[in-house]
């Protein structure tokens, strides 16, 4: 049962094709724990194609049916079939079909290092824009993170486990949107590791020693 | 055009109607060709006309039956509308028309995948084309959006059948629904699928605090989904 779901800004700017390829990738992992927000996707998709309905027709120039339609007769023959393959449920895997294609294994086989007591954490290999950062955190049980605020945003889906901070309690599934208003301490309350996928857009800003002496280790 | 269109459905729609043998043979021979010169006139007006219903059957009659006339009929109708968006989201006319091919080659090859119950053909076309896009300006990002059909094919599947229907009449009725939605609400969506701008820029270039813009977004929503289900009504 997912309790936090994506923001409609969010789930426009995704059907749009207007989120950065971090954000992207994180939103797309929770679409495929929630048939919720899923669904809501559509009805985003569904707006995008009557306003394309809607558009002025302006005249083709160069483009031209048949000279198209001969292009594909022709690489149709190199073609191999679409596969009409289904794969397993979310549930059997563990790990969302978006994050095993990058990692190239599920969450079990994570090399995770070390970055504090409690704490450790693997940054996805991805060319991202700058600024922004693609990781897998994981937090010992009863892990209290520093006191932090955001410069830019936050977003943070559960796979494992469970946090809690201020506005709440995110298990498996549940994704957390935090944006420069929010100053917050999340906690690992569960006993097994929370693993978490997060994406931020710019350094978090931790306060309090112990937060300053994390944060170029954390490096995030 | 338009005319020659509907006195061919009109006065030849039953040629065994009161007719000897040989005569209603002949007719039916006349209807089969005028039935044909019928459909090409449709193509030649650039399906302007064309329901949501008759878009979707023609994807579905590609799908099934590699069919080049639906094809062209679907061409005929998309890819003008296409080469707006392509242009709105700030293509050359020269890409613009690259894409087009491109969204239509992955029409012809996928059309077998689309499921009218789940969606409406333009927003399949749109998902398809907003993924050309992508992947044409930020090709690190395509491998997200690289298979159109996996969220429809995966997360659907848990769903009641009403809610299915529900999605296959939303692409009609939005355009209803759209049209109702006040200007300042409407006009953010719009930015935010053709100006390829993040909300944040949107904002700048609206001078309106990002907070305003998120909940007009917000707003526009919840108003659509309450125009939605009164339309439902």
């Amino acid at each position: 049962m997912i309790n936090h779901h994506l923001s409609d800004e969010m789930i426009l700017a995704y059907a749009a094709g207007a989120l950065s390829e971090g954000q992207a990738m994180v939103v797309h992992c929770h679409l495929e724990y929630c048939d919720h927000c899923a669904a809501r996707l559509r009805e985003a998709e569904a707006l995008g194609g009557a306003l394309l309905e809607e558009l002025d027709v302006p005249t083709l120039t160069s483009l031209d049916f048949d000279d198209m339609f001969a292009k594909i007769e022709v690489s149709e023959e190199m073609q191999e079939p679409l596969s009409m393959e289904t794969s397993d449920t979310l549930q059997e895997r563990a790990t969302p079909a978006m994050l095993r294609n990058i990692l190239g294994h599920g969450i079990e086989d994570v090399k995770w290092k070390r970055v504090g007591p409690g704490i450790r954490q693997y940054v996805l290999p991805l060319d991202l824009q700058e600024g922004e950062n693609v990781r897998l955190l994981r937090l010992s049980p009863g892990f209290v993170t520093p006191m932090h605020t955001h410069r830019g945003s936050e977003m943070t889906l559960v796979l494992q486990g469970s946090f809690c901070d201020e506005t709440g309690r995110y298990a498996v599934g549940d994704i957390q949107d935090a944006d420069g208003d929010l100053d917050h301490q999340p906690v690992a309350d569960t006993d097994v590791d929370c693993i978490c996928l997060a994406v931020t857009t710019a350094p978090l800003q931790f306060r309090g020693l112990i937060g300053k002496l994390m944060q170029p280790l954390v490096g995030i | 055009m338009e005319v020659k269109g509907i006195w061919i459905t009109e006065n030849i729609s039953d040629p065994k109607k009161g007719m000897d043998r040989k005569r209603s043979e002949f007719m039916r021979r006349v209807y089969k060709i005028m039935k044909k010169v019928q459909l090409e006139a449709g193509q030649l007006k650039g399906g302007q006309d064309l329901t949501a219903d008759q878009l979707n059957d023609l994807l579905v009659t590609l799908g099934k039956k590699r069919c080049k006339s639906s094809f062209r009929t679907l061409f005929d109708f998309y890819a003008p509308r296409l080469k707006s968006f392509f242009l709105k989201v700030g293509t050359t006319e020269e890409i613009a028309e690259e894409l087009i091919q491109e969204t239509f080659v992955q029409i012809w090859r996928k059309a077998q995948t689309y499921d009218p119950s789940k969606a409406a053909s333009s927003t399949w076309i749109f998902t398809i084309a907003r993924n050309r896009r992508i992947d044409r300006f930020r090709s690190e990002k395509s491998y997200i959006f690289e298979d159109d059909s996996y969220l429809h094919k995966h997360l659907v599947m848990e769903e009641s059948q009403s809610q299915s229907v529900f999605e296959k009449e939303i692409g009609h009725k939005m355009h209803k629904a759209l049209a109702r939605l006040p200007a300042n609400q409407s006009e953010i969506i719009k930015m935010s699928f053709f100006q390829d701008l993040s909300h944040g820029e949107i904002a700048e270039c609206l001078s309106l605090p990002l907070g305003t813009v998120k909940s007009r977004i917000r707003l526009a929503f919840k108003q659509l989904r309450s125009i939605l289900a009164e339309l439902d009504q």
